[in-house]
């Protein structure tokens, strides 16, 4: 039996000015306060006491500079901070910026494209959905955010952006059409990739499965590869600069917002370096010099982020985050999400080495790495992805391959009988003939095979899986064709010492 | 690729701009920083004196880009003096001494001639960074009355993004505007009693982070 207190408490209105709002508490005490106005007063006063909210009133008053309307305040920051402070953008600003629309439902014209609609905007630019009127297609316009337009060292960086990504041609890099610099606002005009971000899909579905996670990863990683085989840092690799495209199983990486030439004399030294806090590699974070093992940290914590549903290093604060990432060690992905195979969080764990020189040297070594553990994945030697999309693709591949290796144990432990008995060695001895590296072959090509067939682009599922059979029994036979783990001409690895 | 020139930086109108590059930015801070509070107080630092600098440069007459490069150059100077700071075994919190150090910078420029140019070598700011400043002055008064609204701004910036558009808008109409509460109830589709709930919700946060970052400045 509780004795029933008074509605009119300061508890009670405690909880209305700190309380969780969605609690039962504040419902309750939020209910009252509709119908009491000693209360309204009341809650007034526990808030702040009248001087302060005189005070308040006076120096929040608009001043010469503030935007017309209300609620909004209007502070300078600088092109630095505000880099790292992305500030939503609306349709006002935008519109400023573009000429009037040729049909009344656009938000404005620039140059020869009509804009649609505003996708989203980052650090240095806002992304558009626009429509080439001579080309007929839809594209995506970057537009340098207008504080940044008159600061002449974004302009270059824009500039050197669109250099940079337009050098870049490569089935997993978005493709740049167009760069417009001598415009007061200058914008460059990429393909439009219908779907949705890296970083809006786990947010959305949360912890991605294995299979996704090894396909994304190895998609990016090629596309990186690419660019570093141009001697191009991306610099800001993250879960927002890789597009998914819907329909097909397709990896996208963009936005060089921060890339630029190796060879450069780069701002870097001289202190404009922006970017996204969460996944910048100790030497950014730094502001030391930094090369392409940079970009290999940033895709080792996208892996981790694709893992585990979140950053490897989380701080409320920008800065802290920063110094967590120079300093501290982060928990292993499989330790996080138990679906996490071992191997899959051991190759994050090589990305996310602080020091450049023991991390995996290239994206192309990435990409082995990768589809060594898909191979493995498939092989069901690492146990079943978790909510895999092709749950029963996977399995039948699992059995196809769990076929295979009988197949091969049945042929080595056959093996010392044949030679022993006889020494003819042509039939089962031309298999068992190289038993170890054989088996060792075979797993590299798996993981190739698997690694094609991620990289391939939305074929018939059925005619894939098909392959995928073909190319394990296939194996089996190939063992000598292919001794090295990776046939030369698929191999996409770069070559820095060349650049 | 149409639309772009030969590409060749000496060629590119982009490239002719040019502006003064801070010797270091804020991230190589972090390291320095013996600890996770003292990150946030230069988070909090930045995010105050910036639009603070800005104001009082352009409120010297300074042009806009000239009052862009002061901001800059003064975050340049305070950062380099930050090591002496982690040296020192005697020294005091750092906020405190953050905000003292940048304080009695922006009063030593309100004291300086109009008309005396600031060049762009870093060592003037230096010098303003290192004299003690004459209390109670006109320049003192009017710094304190600036950094004042510069820091409700700040709190009320931060505040914004926790909150969302209507609760923000219901307390900026209400008590900013000092509209009828019953109006903008109506107006926004709220109860009177949530409109009271929101405005006094972030009136309470905003008035927390000012006392809090207040204690730690004393």
């Amino acid at each position: 039996m509780t004795v029933r207190s008074s509605p009119c408490n300061d508890d009670n209105l405690y909880v209305l000015l700190e309380g969780d709002e969605d609690s039962d508490l504040f419902r309750r005490a939020a209910s009252h306060v509709d119908s009491c106005p000693d209360c309204q007063r009341r809650l007034t006063e526990l808030s702040a006491e009248a001087d302060y909210w005189v005070a308040q009133r006076d120096m929040l008053h608009p001043v010469e500079g503030d935007p017309p309307g209300s609620g909004t305040l209007s502070r300078y920051r600088s092109p630095e901070c505000a880099m790292l402070r992305p500030t939503a953008v609306d349709e006002s600003t935008v519109q400023a910026m573009l000429s009037a629309p040729s049909h009344p439902e656009m938000l404005g014209r620039i140059g020869r494209y009509e804009i649609e609609r505003i996708i989203g905007s980052g650090g240095m630019g806002i992304v558009l959905k626009g429509f080439d009127s001579e080309l007929n297609r839809p594209v995506a316009i970057k537009l340098l955010a207008p504080h940044l337009a008159r600061v002449g060292a974004a302009r270059q960086r824009f500039a050197r952006e669109a250099r940079a990504a337009a050098a870049v041609v490569h089935e997993h890099v978005v493709p740049i059409h167009n760069v417009e610099s001598e415009q007061a606002s200058p914008f460059l005009v990429m393909q439009f990739i219908p779907g949705e971000s890296l970083q809006a899909r786990v947010e959305r579905e949360g912890p991605l499965s294995v299979r996704e996670i090894l396909r994304i990863g190895l998609q990016s990683a090629s596309g990186l590869a690419a660019a570093h085989a141009q001697g191009l840092v991306h610099r800001d690799v993250k879960p927002g600069n890789i597009l998914l495209e819907k329909g097909v199983e397709r990896a996208y990486l963009t936005d060089f917002g921060l890339a630029r030439a190796s060879d450069d004399a780069s701002l870097t030294h001289t202190g404009v370096v922006a970017g996204t806090p969460h996944y910048m590699s100790p030497e950014q974070a730094d502001g030391r010099p930094l090369d392409h093992r940079s970009d290999l940290f940033s895709l080792g914590a996208v892996l981790y982020f694709m893992a585990t549903g979140h950053p490897p290093f989380r701080a409320d604060r920008p800065m802290a985050v920063l110094k967590r990432i120079c300093h501290d060690g982060h928990r292993p992905a499989c330790q996080c999400n138990a679906e996490v195979p071992e191997a899959l969080s051991a190759i994050i764990d090589r990305l996310l080495e602080k020091d450049p020189n023991r991390r995996l040297a290239t994206a192309g070594d990435l990409q082995q790495a990768l589809a060594q553990v898909l191979s493995d994945v498939q092989r069901g030697k690492l146990g079943r992805p978790r909510r895999s999309v092709r749950f029963t693709r996977s399995i039948w591949i699992g059995a196809s391959a769990a076929a295979v290796i009988v197949l091969v144990a049945i042929a080595l432990i056959a093996r010392p009988w044949f030679t022993n008995s006889r020494n003819d060695g042509d039939s089962a001895g031309t298999t068992a003939g190289t038993t170890d590296g054989g088996l060792t072959d075979a797993r590299a090509d798996d993981a190739q095979s698997a690694f094609d067939e991620l990289m391939a682009v939305d074929p018939s599922p059925t005619a894939q899986a098909a392959e995928e059979l073909e190319a394990l029994s296939g194996s089996v036979e190939s063992l000598e064709t292919y001794p090295y783990p990776f046939p030369e001409s698929n191999t996409k690895e770069p070559n820095y010492e060349a650049q | 690729m149409a639309g772009r020139k030969d590409g060749r930086p000496d060629h590119d109108p982009l490239m002719t701009q040019t502006v003064p590059q801070p010797p270091e930015t804020r991230e190589t801070l972090i390291s320095r920083l013996p600890n996770a509070a003292d990150v946030e107080a230069w988070d909090a630092f930045v995010g105050i004196y910036e639009p603070l600098l800005f104001r009082l440069a352009r409120g010297r007459g300074m042009q806009q880009a000239d009052a862009e490069d002061f901001v800059q150059e003064v975050l340049a100077a305070v950062i380099k003096s930050i090591d002496r700071w982690v040296a020192d075994d005697d020294r005091g919190p750092f906020r405190a001494w953050l905000f003292r150090i940048a304080s009695n910078l922006a009063v030593n420029f309100l004291t300086r001639p109009r008309h005396q140019r600031l060049g762009s070598g870093d060592s003037q700011i230096a010098r303003l960074l290192e004299q003690q400043p004459a209390r109670k002055t006109d320049s003192a008064e009017l710094f304190l009355k600036e950094y004042r609204r510069e820091l409700f701004r700040w709190a009320a910036e931060c505040v914004r993004n926790q909150v969302s558009e209507p609760q923000w808008m219901v307390f900026w109409l209400t008590s900013v505007e000092q509209r009828p509460i019953a109006e903008v109830a109506r107006e926004y589709g709220m109860s009177v009693g949530s409109v009271y709930i929101a405005r006094s919700r972030v009136t309470k946060r905003i008035r927390d982070m000012i006392r809090q970052h207040e204690e730690q400045t004393q």
